[in-house]
This record gives C-alpha cells, structure tokens and sequence, in this order.
C-alpha cells in the first residue's frame, strides 16, 4: 500500500489555493460539442464545465489531485459521485472567484477484499461574495495490497 | 409546460461515443489520464484498442437530455454515481422519470430520477432538480 490510511486522513481540511477562472465562449463550444448536444443561447455554459472550472480555478488539478491522493498509476482512480449544484446558471465571460478543499476522506474494503479510499473534494464558485455553484465530487482511489 | 409526477422524460440518445471527442474533452480539463486517449497504455489494463469516456461527458448526455425536455438553464441540481466505464463507440441513452414537483427561489421544480443505459446496464444514476416553469405559471402538478 503505498500511502496510509492516516496520511489519506491527514488531507481532510486541506484547501486549494482558491483563485479566479473565466470560461470564454471558445472553451464552452468546444466542451458543448463534445457532449453531442447544440450550442447554448446567450453565453449560457454546459453545466458539466462544472467538472474542470472548479478544480482549475480553485488552482489545483486533475494530475495534482492525483499526486496528492497517491494514485498507483492509470486505472488505479475511479469516480465515484458527483453533487453539483446551480444557484444560478454559468454565463460565459464572468469572472467566478473559485474556492475549495478535500472535505472528506474514507478507507473502504469491498466485499472482494479490494481496498481504497474515497475522497470528495468541495469547491465553490462565487460572484462578488455571491455563490454561484457548489460541488462535491468523491472520486476511489483503489490501493495495490501489499 | 406541463409536467406531471410519473411522466418520462423524452429520452437523449449518443449512438456511438466518439473517441475524438474524448481528446478534445481530455485537453480541455487539463486530465493527464491516459485512459482517456492511449489505447496501448489501456491495452496493458485489459481493454486493448479502446479508451475510457470521461464521467463529466457520460453527466453531459444526461444534461443534454433534460435541456432537451425542459430548455438551457434549467438545470438546478445533480446528484449521480457513476458505475461501469463506457467506452469509445458504445451507444448510450439518457433517461428520467419526474418523482416529484414542488415550488422553490420563485420557480416551480422538477425532482427526476435520471440515468444513463448501456446495452440495458444503468452505468450512471441518480437524481435532478429542473426548473420547469416560474411559480406564477401554470405547470401541471398531480402529488
């Protein structure tokens, strides 16, 4: 097992750098087009960037995140859940303050006997001091047995 | 619009997930995860010449089939888990059934069960909160 279940505990309460992140029209296109559907009307945003926005903007990242959670190398990190919620729909071209951290940590054995930990990660998107958005994403990091 | 406890929603199909559209995605997240690109990397995992859909594209056709039902901008809540991976050419569909209707923030509000099938396999589920009319209008809602 290459990280511990104390370390994985010790990330609860960590926070991201936090930061700011504007989605301009071309990244929406292009993250609208690769879900199959039509362009939105009036600058509105696929809610799925509520994925990426987030997480970049709260200045980590996927590879960070990785690292962060010891993850063994491809195929060793699974998605679990995602709650995401709109208090107002994402418009293009808004500067969203973007602020977060690791809000919880779990080491679990499945029935199998394979084990690992999930960890949710809870990040908010602001306007002024106004929330936009909020998330909570638990992603399985699964652990090599020793 | 009227929406009534019970009713389908019209379901969103994807015929065949497009591997070159998970490029695009894998670049536009910034996700380092080869399994979204590299079919020798997957090979080594035991999926040999295909890759793996990222989950937020799988949400997507899932988003896609409520604004479909109730317009762009109605979406106020998703909740889902994500089961097996779907993998490149694999053909999905985007289902939902309305569990309830209630008014909240001025708007009247759909509670759906929504989820994404695969050859008959649910490989994501959960719920959504859909704005499906302002409160002073006249949704139909049986309870």
């Amino acid at each position: 097992m290459t990280i511990t279940e104390t370390q994985m505990l010790d990330l609860v309460g960590h926070r991201f750098p936090g930061g700011h992140y504007r989605i301009e029209h071309w990244e929406n296109w292009l993250l609208t087009d690769c879900t199959g559907a039509e362009q939105l009307p009036d600058g509105l945003v696929h809610p799925i960037a509520l994925f990426h926005v987030p997480i970049l903007g709260s200045r980590t990242s996927i590879s960070e995140l990785f690292e962060l959670c010891g993850a063994d190398g491809p195929g060793s990190v699974g998605l679990e859940s995602y709650d995401w919620e709109y208090l107002r729909p994402l418009l293009e071209g808004i500067d969203y303050h973007v602020e977060g951290g690791i809000s919880e940590v779990d080491r679990r054995t499945t029935d199998d006997g394979q084990v690992y930990d999930a960890v949710a990660f809870t990040i908010e998107l602001l306007e002024g001091d106004t929330v936009v958005a909020r998330v909570t994403n638990r992603w399985r990091f699964r652990r090599a047995q020793a | 619009m009227n929406v009534e406890v019970g009713d389908d929603l019209p379901p969103w199909t994807m015929p065949s997930v497009d591997p070159a559209r998970m490029k695009t995605m894998a670049a536009i997240l910034r996700d380092p995860y080869s399994v979204h690109w590299d079919r020798e990397a997957n090979a080594r995992l035991g999926l040999p010449g295909r890759v793996i859909n990222q989950g937020p594209l799988n949400l997507g056709y899932i988003v896609n089939m409520l604004h479909a039902w109730a317009g762009a901008g109605s979406v106020r809540r998703l909740t889902v888990s994500f089961g097996r991976p779907v993998l490149d050419g694999e053909c999905v569909t985007a289902g939902g059934r309305v569990d309830s209707i209630d008014e909240g923030e001025g708007e009247r509000r759909a509670h759906c069960r929504i989820w994404l099938e695969l050859d008959g396999e649910v490989v994501v589920s959960g719920t959504a909160v859909v704005a499906v009319s302002s409160a002073s209008s006249s949704a139909t809602i049986h309870s």
